[in-house]
């Protein structure tokens, strides 16, 4: 960095930033436009004058959303296969890759075989879909929890950090006494905090989204998470009516942009509470998964 | 042999793993062997083995069907555009990001390229058709405010193809860099310093060093994509189509969903589930054998 930039070299480095910048932009700015939607009034939407901030504040769609829909227990239903979902798939992928990140284990090599052949092949939606309810899970979380268990990815990257583990510390647990469950539990999950959160990071971003197995298996409303409610929401044509309980004073005040907008908002929000403090764990999630590709 | 401590270890090694084998077996194997009933009449109160054998019936009514034809070539087409053009654009970004010298500005940048990867199918489609709605879009609005005119984004085909196919690469692109990234942040710094002693521009130290040293990781992403080339993702069609465009948006993914699952057709769904995921094994396993033979193979 010592040396003097040649005019070229400087010229690169700006356009290079501008570039950044733009694509930057275009990733948040539709959220910032979203925002200032949900918050405007009426008016100020028809006669198309919000852009990044909103016109005429009002906090008139989330009242009625949150007073006459189901958002709410849709909220709580994400939470819950969120939550349970996370504590299956990370209990689950522990167990299945201690065992395979074992040398001594028998049939290591055939069973990782098998393992990674249901990457490159699977029975496809229709026999997955007569499985589950032929397991009767139709219409419970079951249907959600169970079949995407083990992501065999997920579970690669974990065996290979596993793998990193040094030997001598196995060695010194076993003159202590201790067995394989001591091994796992004592040694290798304090050591592998850091990939645990971020597959947890990745397993649960996938509940939280969950939405065409929520789609094909459950059809209660009331056991629908966000991600089916919004998308019901965005696609309604008569979401006014739907919402119900509203007031002629309402329909002067609020647009279905706005109310969809704060479905989608209210979709969104927890994410982005979570997601700067969780950025580092899946970085370094996707680097130890790099390593062995 | 039952004494060895080999066999002792595995006692508890496979209690652990009783569960997994019983997993995969049941949600993973099970399913394969479900396949049958593309060669099957499966009806409900006969079961998979109990419904007739109709052999290769299925395929013939899947493959005489001129809509099928058209769902197949939809679901070609999609796919090679995204992939032809959403390839690169990782690459580029993951490029250009390395290329930033100040660390608190690169920061930011990833944190705001990756952001769109966390969002599903519902949100970002629910973005697309707001900004793009004819009456009360923004874009329209910006639009009328220039032009005085709105145009239906949405319903047409040539711009519907290339919304669906821009969101798709908004939403992976940043996501899709960071395994790039991961691979630039190897690369012996004293390359860099070396080829700028002997007067390389920043261009040239990509060319010549940046882009060789990703080239395995170019290969192995490659391959995969090539694997899924038969797939176009059921969320985003679902979200972004309308009946305006149905003629080149209905594919693969979403005819099994209407036929099968919604439709109740179970075995000419499975028919085509089938054929899809063949074809998706036979090219992964034909790209990596290519692929091998310039030393890049993943296996």
């Amino acid at each position: 960095m010592m040396m003097r930039e040649s005019l070229g070299d400087k010229t690169f480095g700006v356009v290079n930033n501008i570039l950044l910048i733009l694509f930057s932009l275009s990733c948040l700015l539709p959220m910032v436009h979203l925002i200032a939607l949900s918050f405007s009034s009426q008016s100020a939407i028809v006669s198309g004058q919000v852009g990044l901030w909103p016109v005429g504040s009002t906090m008139q769609a989330y009242e009625k959303l949150f007073e006459n829909s189901r958002i709410l227990t849709a909220f709580k239903n994400s939470v819950i296969i969120t939550i349970v979902g996370v504590a299956l798939n990370l209990l689950f992928t522990i167990l299945c890759s201690f065992p395979l990140s074992r040398s001594y284990m028998y049939g290591r090599r055939f069973f990782t075989l098998a393992i990674v052949f249901t990457m490159l092949f699977s029975g496809g939606l229709i026999p997955g879909y007569l499985l589950v309810k032929s397991l009767g899970l139709v219409n419970t979380y079951g249907a959600i929890w169970l079949p995407g268990l083990v992501s065999v990815y997920n579970m690669l990257v974990m065996r290979t950090f596993f793998m990193g583990i040094p030997e001598e510390l196995v060695e010194s647990a076993r003159m202590d006494g201790g067995g394989e469950w001591t091994v796992l539990f004592r040694i290798f999950l304090p050591l592998s905090l850091p990939v645990i959160a971020a597959l947890g990071l990745f397993y649960g971003v996938g509940h939280w989204n969950a939405f065409f197995n929520m789609l094909i298996f459950i059809h209660s409303p009331d056991k629908h998470n966000l991600a089916v409610m919004v998308q019901q929401m965005i696609m309604s044509q008569s979401i006014m009516q739907e919402i119900g309980n509203l007031s002629p004073e309402d329909f002067k005040t609020i647009t279905p942009e706005s109310i969809k907008s704060a479905g989608i908002i209210v979709m969104v929000v927890p994410m982005l509470l979570v997601y700067p403090f969780l950025q580092k764990y899946f970085i370094k999630g996707m680097l130890i998964g790099a390593v062995k590709g | 042999m039952f004494k060895s401590r080999r066999f002792q270890y595995n006692i508890p090694l496979f209690i652990m793993f009783a569960p997994i084998i019983a997993y995969f077996l049941i949600f993973k194997f099970a399913p394969m062997g479900g396949l049958v009933i593309a060669f099957k009449n499966y009806n409900f109160t006969d079961g998979i083995w109990g419904s007739s054998w109709v052999g290769l019936d299925h395929f013939r009514t899947l493959f005489t069907n001129p809509n099928m034809l058209n769902i197949l070539r939809n679901t070609l087409v999609l796919s090679f555009l995204q992939l032809v053009l959403g390839f690169p654009f990782p690459i580029l970004l993951a490029l250009m990001i390395n290329e930033i010298r100040r660390s608190w500005f690169k920061k930011t940048v990833q944190t705001a390229v990756f952001f769109p990867h966390f969002l599903n199918w519902v949100i970002v489609g629910g973005i697309v058709i707001t900004i793009f709605a004819q009456e009360t879009g923004i874009i329209n609005n910006i639009m009328r405010w220039l032009t005085g005119d709105s145009y239906p984004f949405l319903y047409n085909t040539g711009s519907w193809l290339a919304i669906f196919i821009g969101s798709g690469i908004w939403k992976s692109a940043g996501w899709g860099a960071i395994i790039y990234l991961a691979a630039l942040a190897g690369v012996d710094q004293s390359l860099y310093e070396a080829a700028g002693l002997d007067g390389a521009n920043r261009l040239r130290q990509i060319w010549h060093i940046s882009l060789p040293s990703i080239r395995p990781v170019i290969f192995i992403i490659l391959i995969l994509s090539i694997g899924s080339i038969m797939e176009v993702g059921f969320d985003q069609v679902y979200m972004l189509q309308n009946s305006a465009v149905s003629q080149i948006a209905d594919v693969i993914s979403t005819w099994n969903y209407r036929v099968g699952i919604t439709g109740g057709r179970f075995s000419l769904a499975a028919a085509l589930g089938f054929f899809e995921s063949i074809i998706g094994l036979i090219l992964v396993l034909t790209a990596n054998s290519i692929a091998r033979r310039f030393n890049n193979g993943l296996w």
